[in-house]
């Protein structure tokens, strides 16, 4: 049989010399890890591309432009009848407090010296943002004893000159703008020198509430961190005790029937349903149906329940399913019920992997945005919710629906808050992934 | 707010249910808890449950079925149940009750019901739907509405609402996404489980799972500050393909790289699940180690793969944010990728955002393209979890 | 018919096929193979015993360097096939694999037809011209591993469908079909039923003619049935290598006697 190989019986060649053939394949060979390297490549230099533009873009939101000069907060203008009484003092419109801060500005240039000679006083004035008369108005009415005396402000700046500052205005932009001139940024560049102008940290960004269509300075996250709380909240008290009894009946006591097949089907079905349908869900049956409010974190944390729960309910079967059965076993053999073997045995154990499952679920709902759109979430909230209960039927927004918010606006600077508040986001995410793998560490188990 | 009152007592009730006929069977017992045949946490247990269940099931009906009934009588007829459950346990607490029995039936009860939330769910999105689109087809012939080529609705009569226009930008972005994602996330996935050092998957694995982590909002904005710009600065304008940011072409890459990791994470679960006998037995017959892949691994991994694939076509579809930012708005149907366009999800959103006016056909479209894009995706991931399921069984 | 075997082991082919020289084997800290030297013959069944973790299957793997795929083994020493060390650096493993096939424990066919399964080998290592050479080579194999008579009217079948011996016997034709020189069968039997066991043993028999065979077996019946030379690993050590005869009627070494009757193992 040997010699009847089939090209006849040829030597074989040496081991030690690579035939072609064999170079050919390893050459195909060594182009196959190519690509796939290749792909891991691209992956990580995308991500990391992400990760840059969005940093770089929305680290400027953290750092804003302040003018301090001294305000004489002049008693004739802002207590006409003298008594310092608060509803009188309302009566006050910011318009009065805009006329103060532009006196003020005035008087502080002129004090300095700086020459303004082809700048209007519209100008000088709109170097100041409009939402500073409002802040002041704040301050004096939380403490009218301020009236009459002159106090060292703290002045937001108007986003150009902001923008001025972080590089996405320059002069040559402003020669083409309506809204700012190169003379009043030099305006500003002169202040700058004086002492009285400069770039800090804004604490802000964190707290305020969003700003109107002029005023990105002003914008913060505020009421979107708030609303987001919330409704991670209705999704924590609502979707891990459903999830984690869904899970426990189908995973330990269901038996095989067809209807245990339609919901474990559902499930996985469920699971990847796009997520604007749950909002046209959450639209027509929550806020059309049973008549919740628009915009209100319950309706909101209700839809995210029910797009989390498919996560939970998966990770949490796995979790379960990953407890030997000798465990259950030992349990019934001692006299204890299916459900006390459960409850006192299974679910403890699985305990860390339902917790890592919860919280990439929550994650996952934390970034969610499109449903919420539809529930009315992008509507203008510039007033905080009260505490829960009662607050999570009042308006809030969402800080993902904020970020997209944003990007509706015309004026760029709105990007720079946008990325901001994405960075926001992020760590949030980050910080809840991080607890994901501490948990998961702590308390991995090899059966 | 009648609805946390009554829900407070009801709760004090059931509390006190608890304590009452705990203390009761004890005493009956003679202090002797050996003779109860359950445990007598059990009993106040049982009690608690009787006392709670009823009425909370009311109170949840009430709330989130029947919002318009009047609340005083419900709230009475609650609290009415709550004592009776009440009364009826305490009648029936005995040292020989089987509370224990009694109580488990009752979780098992709540377990069941828990359960079926997911099919309430479905039911609930099917149903909303349904209802709402009947009244857009009332209003609107639905020939038109699914074999339309032209989408313009005018809030004040005379909207065309045909759904091509939609579903081509909605196709075509997503066989650009497809076509970026699968490629790269299968070859990751390869190189991850049959190449990559110890070291470098250490970095790498965790790195993609990032990528998996964003939220679809960032990767919108990433489409709409950095590739938009970049792909019409750079491609689009040179070419004279059009000058637009928002484009088929930037959604397409933007979503491609969102489901990288979705694709990798699938086809490494599910490349793993080829077993190690068949590499051995190829690599025994002196194949190199892509031909391994190539001739035996991915031949006996391609239904799951499959799978997989028709699974990322589901989110590609399903996908807002995205094309949201990323996209545009203009209902077009051209091949031109570097032209703005639009899809079903994108018009869900400007036509279910702002004040609706339910009686409306250009806001009731919106409930008829969420149904369709619900058939579709539903369509799309039966397939590919039966495959998928199908695939696991033959090497379980 | 033992009487038979005896008649044909008295015709000892002499030509070494396979040497090994203080061969080492570490799986990251754990040594398993120590200072093995052996040489085997062409066209000869030896047979590799011992008891469980005694390294059988590790040094086995050694012979076509399937240990490189696994990331924490390193072998040391010197293994040449035809004089030629297979372990220096020029050598390519997947032209070594070619010439030294292997057969695995559990049946593994491809999930292909039962045609492409034997095609595999020569389709990938280019052995066939054309269509009518590679269904030659598939018809000889499959002869040669005693199957072709099973599944001739259902080569298009998926090889996966057939029962687990012919399922053996399939993988055995599909390492045939590569034309090796050497064979490495690792405990081919053990997931088998007596009755297909038996049949293997008869086509390892005959695959003696054109290979020098080397098998792995768990059983000390099996080594003494088809084998001509026999080896005896003990905890990494080669302890005994000689005539199947003589390890089984004459053990030298006290822990080869105590394994062939039974107190180790």
């Amino acid at each position: 049989m040997s010699d009847a190989t089939l090209h006849g019986a040829q030597p074989r060649p040496s081991l030690l010399v690579a035939d072609p053939r064999t170079r050919k394949r390893n050459a195909a060979e060594a182009r196959f890890r190519a690509y796939g390297l290749g792909a891991i490549v691209i992956s990580m230099v995308m991500l990391v591309i992400l990760l840059f533009t969005i940093l770089t873009g929305g680290l400027g939101a953290f750092r804003q432009t302040y003018l301090e000069i001294p305000v004489t907060l002049d008693a004739a203008q802002l207590d006409k009848t003298g008594n310092r009484d608060p509803a009188d003092l309302r009566k006050v419109l910011t318009l009065t407090y805009g006329k103060i801060l532009q006196q003020s500005l005035e008087q502080a240039i002129a004090d300095k010296g700086i020459a303004i000679a082809d700048l209007s006083a519209k100008d000088v004035s709109n170097l100041i943002s409009k939402e500073a008369s409002a802040q002041l108005r704040n301050r004096v009415l939380a403490d009218p004893e301020l009236i009459g005396q002159t106090v060292e402000a703290r002045v937001l700046v108007n986003g150009r000159v902001d923008g001025y500052y972080k590089g996405r205005v320059s002069m040559e932009s402003a020669a083409r703008d309506a809204n700012t001139s190169p003379a009043q940024l030099q305006l500003a560049d002169a202040l700058k020198a004086q002492g009285m102008l400069a770039t800090q940290w804004n604490w802000s960004f964190l707290t305020s509430p969003d700003a109107s269509d002029q005023r990105p300075e002003a914008a913060g996250v505020g009421i979107a961190i708030l609303g987001s709380l919330y409704m991670m909240l209705v999704v924590l008290v609502l979707a891990v005790p459903i999830g984690v009894a869904a899970s426990i009946y189908l995973e330990e006591f269901a038996p095989r029937n067809r209807w245990t097949d339609i919901i474990e089907v559902n499930i996985s079905n469920l699971a990847a349903v796009p997520s604007i349908v749950f909002g046209i869900l959450g639209l027509a049956a929550f806020i059309n149906f049973a008549g919740l409010p628009q915009s209100a974190p319950i309706v909101g944390g209700l839809v995210l329940t029910l797009m989390t729960l498919p996560t939970i309910i998966i990770a949490t079967r796995a979790a379960l399913k990953a407890v030997p059965p000798s465990i259950r076993d030992a349990a019934l053999g001692v006299g204890a019920s299916r459900m006390q073997s459960v409850f006192h045995h299974v679910l403890p154990l699985a305990m860390p992997g339902i917790l890592t499952g919860t919280i990439i679920g929550l994650a996952q709902a934390l970034g969610e945005t499109a449903p919420l759109l539809l529930i009315g979430m992008v509507a203008f909230v510039k007033n905080f919710p009260s505490a829960p209960p009662d607050g999570l039927f009042e308006p809030a927004s969402a800080l993902p629906v904020q970020v997209y918010n944003w990007t509706q606006r015309a004026d760029p600077a709105f990007i720079e808050r946008a990325s901001g508040a994405i960075i926001v986001l992020l760590v949030f995410l980050l910080c809840m992934n991080l607890l994901a793998i501490l948990l998961r560490r702590k308390f991995e188990r090899r059966w | 707010m009648p609805v946390s009152w009554t829900l407070l007592i009801v709760l004090v009730l059931a509390g006190a249910g608890y304590l009452v006929t705990r203390a009761r069977v004890v005493a009956l017992a003679g202090g002797d808890t050996r003779r109860l045949h359950s445990r007598p946490s059990y009993h106040g247990w049982n009690a608690a449950l009787l006392t709670a269940l009823p009425a909370l099931f009311l109170i949840a009906i009430w709330r989130f079925l029947l919002p318009a009934a009047n609340a005083t009588p419900v709230a009475v007829l609650a609290l009415i149940l709550a004592a009776a459950g009440l009364g009826v346990a305490l009648s029936r607490s005995a040292p020989g009750f089987r509370a224990r029995n009694a109580v488990e039936s009752m979780v098992k009860g709540l377990l069941i019901l828990c359960s079926s939330i997911a099919i309430l769910t479905t039911a609930g999105i099917v149903f909303s739907m349904l209802f709402e689109t009947g009244h857009f087809f009332q209003q609107y012939p639905w020939q038109d509405f699914f074999f339309g080529t032209t989408w313009s609705p005018r809030f004040g009569g005379g909207s065309q609402l045909g759904i091509l226009p939609l579903l081509w930008g909605t196709i075509y972005i997503s066989l650009i996404a497809l076509a970026v994602s699968v490629p790269i996330g299968l070859f990751a996935a390869i190189y991850m489980s049959e190449y990559a050092s110890a070291k470098l998957r250490s970095v790498a694995k965790p790195a993609i799972e990032v990528l998996a982590g964003i939220p679809t909002i960032v990767y919108g904005l990433f489409a709409l500050i950095t590739v938009g710009p970049m792909l019409r600065d750079y491609f689009a304008q040179p070419l004279g393909l059009g000058n637009s940011g928002a484009s088929v072409m930037t959604a397409g890459l933007v979503m491609g790289i969102m489901l990288i990791p979705f694709v990798s994470s699938l086809s490494d679960d599910i490349i793993n699940a080829v077993p190690q006998s068949l590499r051995d037995g190829a690599l025994g017959l002196g194949s190199t180690q892509s031909e391994t892949i190539r001739k035996v691994v991915l031949p006996a991994a391609l239904p799951g793969i499959v799978g997989a694939i028709l699974l990322a076509a589901s989110r590609a579809i399903g996908e807002t944010m995205i094309v949201v930012l990323g996209a545009g708005a203009a209902a077009r149907m051209d091949m031109n990728p570097f032209e703005a366009m639009t899809t079903i999800t994108v018009k869900i959103v400007s036509q279910l955002t702002g004040d609706n006016d339910f009686a409306a056909p250009e806001t009731l479209v919106a409930f008829a393209l969420g149904l369709t894009l619900f058939v579709i995706t539903l369509g799309l991931n039966i397939v590919a979890l039966y495959v998928v399921r199908k695939y696991r069984e033959q090497y379980e | 018919m033992n009487d038979m075997r005896l008649l044909e082991r008295s015709v000892d082919q002499t030509e070494i096929k396979i040497s090994a020289r203080d061969v080492q084997v570490w799986y990251g800290e754990k040594h398993a193979i120590k200072d093995v030297n052996v040489d085997l013959l062409d066209k000869t069944v030896t047979a590799f015993i011992g008891p469980s973790g005694c390294g059988k299957s590790t040094f086995l793997r050694c012979l076509n360097r399937m240990n490189d795929t696994i990331d924490i083994s390193r072998v040391e020493g010197k293994i040449t096939l035809d004089g030629e060390d297979i372990y220096d650096r020029r050598v390519d493993p997947v032209q070594l694999r070619a010439r030294v096939g292997m057969v695995f424990q559990k049946p593994n066919p491809f999930p292909k037809s039962i045609y492409d399964n034997v095609a595999y080998g020569p389709r990938i290592h280019g052995l066939a011209r054309n269509r009518a050479e590679l269904d030659e080579i598939v018809e000889k194999s499959l002869r040669g591993a005693a199957l072709w008579n099973e599944v001739k009217d259902r080569l298009s079948d998926p090889g996966t469908g057939l029962s687990g011996g012919q399922q053996q016997r399939l993988c055995i034709a599909r390492a045939v079909a590569t034309q090796p020189e050497v064979l490495l069968m690792d405990e081919p039997c053990s997931a088998l039923d007596p009755i297909a066991t038996s049949q293997i043993e008869e086509l390892i028999d005959q695959l003696r003619a054109e290979f020098s065979v080397v098998i792995v077996t768990h059983s000390m019946q099996q080594a003494a049935r088809v084998s001509q030379k026999t080896a005896f690993f003990h905890l990494g050590n080669l302890v005994e290598y000689g005539n199947t005869d003589d390890i089984f009627t004459n053990p030298r070494d006290p822990r080869t006697e105590s394994y062939i009757s039974g107190r180790i193992g």
